[in-house]
This record gives structure tokens, C-alpha cells and sequence, in this order.
């Protein structure tokens, strides 16, 4: 736990504006050069990637913000998942357009409830009470087989428009990874507006010092479970990004082994920018492919590099970029000198 | 002058230890009210149960309301504030950000005037992490006085200080104390400080009250030297 980096996210600085001008270039190339030039395989790991980065998004954001660490993300992803489920069915009252945003309140709504509670904690306890909560819910899709299908799973039915896209679209590679792409940096551009409000420097203050922060009059608690319940929406999100992808959704996602693979990916590309933890997700998936075609034993490897990551550069692939970015103009200055 | 601020019978343990037992002290409006003693006397403990830091017993009040089991939140908006021993700041935000989050919890308060009184104009916008430590206990200072507090307890203000630092610092408290009508408690192992200050002093040893006076008097009391330099003294 203690290697895990919870370095301080710069609040505003050049590297950051250098950080989200070179995310925007990068989005553009991606999706120009997926379309023209990325084969079949490439672009199903870039979908799968976009999907599961919103869950290491989350997780990312909460280790950035609050400094907490969550063993069961996987829960808010699960139920964004099985609550889209259930949006596409016949028994939803509403429309599944309206269906699916209400998917993300309600577990935005859950999750805000239980941070207000689970949020008095820290450090391995509150690890330990996230793990706790999500095989708890693992454990209820199991055995809920009327609500879940149990651990056979169940097929969605799926419309054959939403949002006036062919659900083709959205259950194809490409299309699931162009929607991904467009919603992930709509919340990255959210979040990074609202880090510079007053309520973005508190959520810091909490982080740094919690305690002043209550002896200069305010409840923290609220604002804890606030970002809580964000954290556990970006996951929520990726839930139902992955139903609606995938046609089909299991138990196994809701398992503990899936939260702590997207806190490898956050710890792999980082929080002390916005992005890292995303780019770690596109690491994790591309690492995993790489090694799988070498070894069977890719799990250990991927293992190894996540130690190394932690122990080399524990602000991960964001903080090299931006400790990168940082002595650009220094060299630049250097070459106009001589 | 009737007291703004009264702590009666306040007491702590820690298991067998007891670490304060049956202190009472008032705090006057423009007065600073010093609390000393030997380490380990009590008296950081005693800012702790009085500020709602820390469980003890005893009661709190603030004119004449029992404020002992009010939240931490609320009896800032009250305008009860304090500092803490170790300077307890947000390294990663600017001076202005953090005297912003102040003034917002403290229901509102220009910190204009404080930040040109305390000297902090010229760095405001630097991160706390990057002034000097001097610096970072003057914006420990800030924050207690952001929106106008009407009781100040302070733990230790200048500890880690130069000499000079030290009595600008005490030239800040006097005039918050007077010019702007706070009722201070100042924990201080400082006595230059301490003596400069203070209208009043309560003296603790082991927990205890020793004795309370106008520092003149109680700077020649002998069990004020006693419990400082040993009873041989």
C-alpha cells in the first residue's frame, strides 16, 4: 500500500495545460490512425481498453483526490452493468436513453450513501471495507440467479437503436472505441475544470491535511463521500460501456481480482495527472497481449513490471510524461544558449 | 470584564495516566491568557479537549453556551479557531487558495488586511511547500485568524522560530488581541514571548493547575520555579 503513489497533482501548471493539449493530439492520431491502419485485433484490444479504463479511472481519481485506495470498484462497475441489464429490458419503465443515465445516478446515488459511512476510514481499513463490499456483491450476483442469472450470466436485449446509433455500432470495436474515447475525455475535461474550483482545492486541502480542513469549518465527511461517489460513476460508466459492448454480462466481473487489476492500471500509468490511470489501462491491455503471445506465465511478468513501475518511478507513465514535459523548455533553453 | 470563553473542570486519561485533572481557565475579550508549565504538563492536551480535538472531560462554553459537544465545523462558524503545534498547512495550494478554503468555512472574511499585516502579501501566490518555514507558521497563523475569530487558541505558535521571528510574531499576537478584540489562549514554551504578551498566566505541572496570576507574579511564584527547576530550586 505504501508504495502506491499519492503524490501531489500539481492544481494548475504549465505541465498540466502541456498534459491535455498532448491527451487532445493523441485522441485525434488514435482514432484517425485506428480507423485507417488498425487491424482487427488491435482495435478489439483498444475497445476493451476504452471500456475498462473508465474503472481504473475511478480508481485513479480516488487515490488522486482523496488519497484512498479501493479494493472493489468492481461493484459500481457490476452494477452499471446489471443495472444496463435491466434498462434494456422490457420490465424498465423508461426508455433505455433515459434508462442509462439513471443507471449511472443511481449508482452514483449508492455509492455517495456508502462513502458516508466508509469515508470516516482510511488507509487499509478502508482498502479492506471496499474489498469487504465488493464480494459481497459478488457474492449476491451468484446467488440473486433470478435478478443475475447467477454465475451462468445474462444475455441483453439488446435495441436496435440507442441514441439514434445501430447497436451494431456500439457492439462494434471501432464504434464502442470512438463512443469510449468521446465520453472519457468529456469527464476528463470535467474533471479537470472542476479541480480548479473551490471545491477541487478543498477535496486537496481534504487530502493533505483532513483534519485543518475540519477545524476551518467544514464537514468533510460529505465531501469525501462526494468523491467517492464520482470515483465509483466513472466506474459505473465502464460498467455499462462493457453490457452494451459485450451483449452479455457475469458475476466474474464484479470479483475482486477485476478491482485489483484496475489498480494495477492506475498505479501502472499513475494519478499525478488526470490521465494516468487511463493510459495504464491501454499499458495493462497491450502488456498483457505482448507477454501472452510469449509465455503463459504473463501474469507473472506483468507482475514484475508492476513492482519495478512502483519502486523505479512510483508516479508511473503520467509522472514521466510530466517530468518529461517539465525539462522540455529547459532544453530548449539550452539549445538556444549555445 | 465577563469571561467569552470558560473551560471548567477539564480533565483527560489515558488509561491510568492522567494527563489533565480539573483545569478551568477564562478568556477575556483583548486579552491574551498564556498557559505554561514543564513538558508534558498538559497543556497541548488541554487545547485538544477544549477545541473538541481530542475526548475529555469537563465542560467548554462560549458565552455562556455549552459549546463541549458542538462539531469541529460549527465551532469554527462560532468563531472558536486554533493552531496547532506542528505547522498544519496544505503544502500543494498557493497561500491564497488555502486563506480562500479559510475564509469560506469560517462563513466569509476578507483576508486582505491579514495577509498585508502578517507579511504574506508577496508570496500568496506560491504553494505553502515553497516559503520559507517561518512563512508556513505565519499561514498556520492565517488560517486561525481568517474570518475574525472572536477566540484564538493557540498550541506553540512559535516554535522553530528565530529569536527575531519569534517577536514579530509577538508583535502580530498583540495586536490581533487588541486591535481586532480576540480572546487568545497561548501555549508557549517561548518566555520572551510568553512575558511580552500575556495579560494573565495559568502555569500546569503534571496534569495539574499550579498557579494562575499576571506574569510578574506568578514569574517570581515559587512553585512556578519549583516545578520548572526542581523543588532544590
Amino acid at each position: 500500500m505504501a508504495m502506491i503513489s499519492t503524490a501531489r497533482p500539481p492544481v494548475a501548471g504549465l505541465s498540466q495545460r502541456f498534459s491535455v493539449l498532448i491527451v487532445l493530439v493523441a485522441l485525434a492520431a488514435l482514432l484517425f490512425g485506428v480507423e485507417r491502419f488498425g487491424s482487427r485485433i488491435l482495435v478489439s484490444l483498444l475497445a476493451q481498453a476504452i471500456i475498462v479504463s473508465a474503472l481504473a479511472f475511478g480508481v485513479g481519481l480516488l487515490i488522486r483526490v482523496s488519497g484512498l485506495v479501493s479494493f472493489g470498484h468492481a461493484a459500481p462497475f457490476g452494477l452499471g452493468a446489471y443495472g444496463t441489464v435491466y434498462a434494456l429490458s422490457g420490465a424498465a419503465p423508461l426508455p433505455p436513453e433515459i434508462g442509462l443515465p439513471l443507471v449511472v445516478m443511481f449508482v452514483t446515488l449508492v455509492f455517495f450513501l456508502i462513502g458516508l459511512v466508509i469515508s470516516r476510514l482510511e488507509g487499509v481499513a478502508f482498502s479492506m471495507l471496499t474489498l469487504a463490499l465488493g464480494q459481497a456483491a459478488f457474492v449476491a450476483a451468484t446467488k440473486f440467479r433470478s435478478l443475475t442469472g447467477g454465475g451462468d450470466g445474462v444475455i441483453i436485449d439488446m435495441p436496435r437503436q440507442l441514441y439514434g446509433v445501430h447497436a451494431d455500432v456500439l457492439q462494434s470495436p471501432y464504434g464502442m472505441f470512438v463512443v469510449g474515447v468521446a465520453l472519457l475525455t468529456l469527464v476528463y475535461f470535467a474533471l479537470s475544470i472542476a479541480e480548479c474550483t473551490q471545491l477541487g482545492r478543498l477535496a486537496v486541502a481534504i487530502r493533505e491535511n483532513e483534519e485543518r480542513v475540519r477545524f476551518l469549518g467544514y464537514r468533510t465527511r460529505v465531501l469525501k463521500a462526494g468523491v467517492f461517489a464520482v470515483s465509483a460513476s466513472l466506474a459505473a460508466l465502464g460498467g455499462v460501456l462493457f453490457a452494451l459492448y459485450q451483449g452479455f454480462v457475469s458475476p466474474e466481473i464484479l470479483h475482486w481480482s477485476f478491482s485489483g487489476s484496475a489498480l494495477i492500471m492506475a498505479i501502472l500509468g499513475g494519478t499525478s495527472a488526470l490521465w494516468g490511470p487511463v493510459a495504464g489501462a491501454f499499458a495493462f491491455f497491450f502488456l498483457k497481449d505482448g507477454l501472452a503471445d510469449v509465455t503463459t506465465h504473463w501474469l507473472a511478468v506483468l507482475g514484475i513490471t508492476l513492482i519495478l513501475v512502483t519502486i523505479a518511478w512510483p508516479s508511473g507513465i503520467s509522472g514521466a510524461v510530466q517530468f518529461l514535459l517539465a525539462r522540455v523548455p529547459a532544453l530548449f533553453a539550452k539549445g538556444k544558449g549555445r | 470584564m465577563s469571561a467569552l470563553f470558560r473551560c471548567v473542570d477539564i480533565g483527560k486519561q489515558y488509561g491510568g495516566l492522567v494527563a489533565l485533572q480539573g483545569i478551568s481557565l477564562s478568556l477575556e475579550v483583548g486579552r491574551v491568557h498564556g498557559l505554561i508549565g514543564p513538558n508534558g504538563a498538559g497543556k497541548s492536551t488541554f487545547i485538544d479537549v477544549v477545541s473538541g480535538r481530542t475526548p475529555g472531560t469537563g465542560h467548554v462554553y462560549l458565552d455562556d453556551r455549552d459549546i463541549t459537544r458542538v462539531p469541529l465545523s460549527e465551532r469554527r462558524r462560532m468563531g472558536v479557531s486554533r493552531s496547532f503545534q506542528r505547522t498544519s498547512i496544505f503544502p500543494a495550494l498557493t497561500i491564497r487558495e488555502q486563506l480562500d478554503i479559510a475564509a469560506h468555512g469560517a462563513g466569509g472574511g476578507h483576508t486582505g488586511e491579514l495577509t498585508d499585516m502578517l507579511g504574506l502579501a508577496d508570496v500568496l501566490d506560491a504553494r505553502a511547500e515553497e516559503v520559507s518555514y517561518g512563512q508556513q507558521r505565519l499561514v498556520d497563523l492565517a488560517l486561525a485568524l481568517v474570518g475574525n475569530p472572536r477566540v484564538l487558541l493557540l498550541d506553540e505558535p512559535a516554535a522553530g522560530l528565530s529569536v527575531a521571528e519569534s517577536q514579530t510574531l509577538a508583535a502580530h499576537l498583540e495586536e490581533v488581541a487588541a486591535r481586532w478584540k480576540v480572546a487568545v489562549l497561548l501555549v508557549e514554551h517561548d518566555m520572551d514571548v510568553v512575558f511580552r504578551v500575556c495579560h494573565v498566566l495559568t502555569v500546569l505541572a503534571s496534569g495539574r493547575w499550579l498557579v494562575a496570576g499576571p506574569p510578574d507574579e506568578v514569574r517570581s511564584d515559587p512553585a512556578v520555579i519549583g516545578a520548572y527547576f526542581g523543588s532544590a530550586a
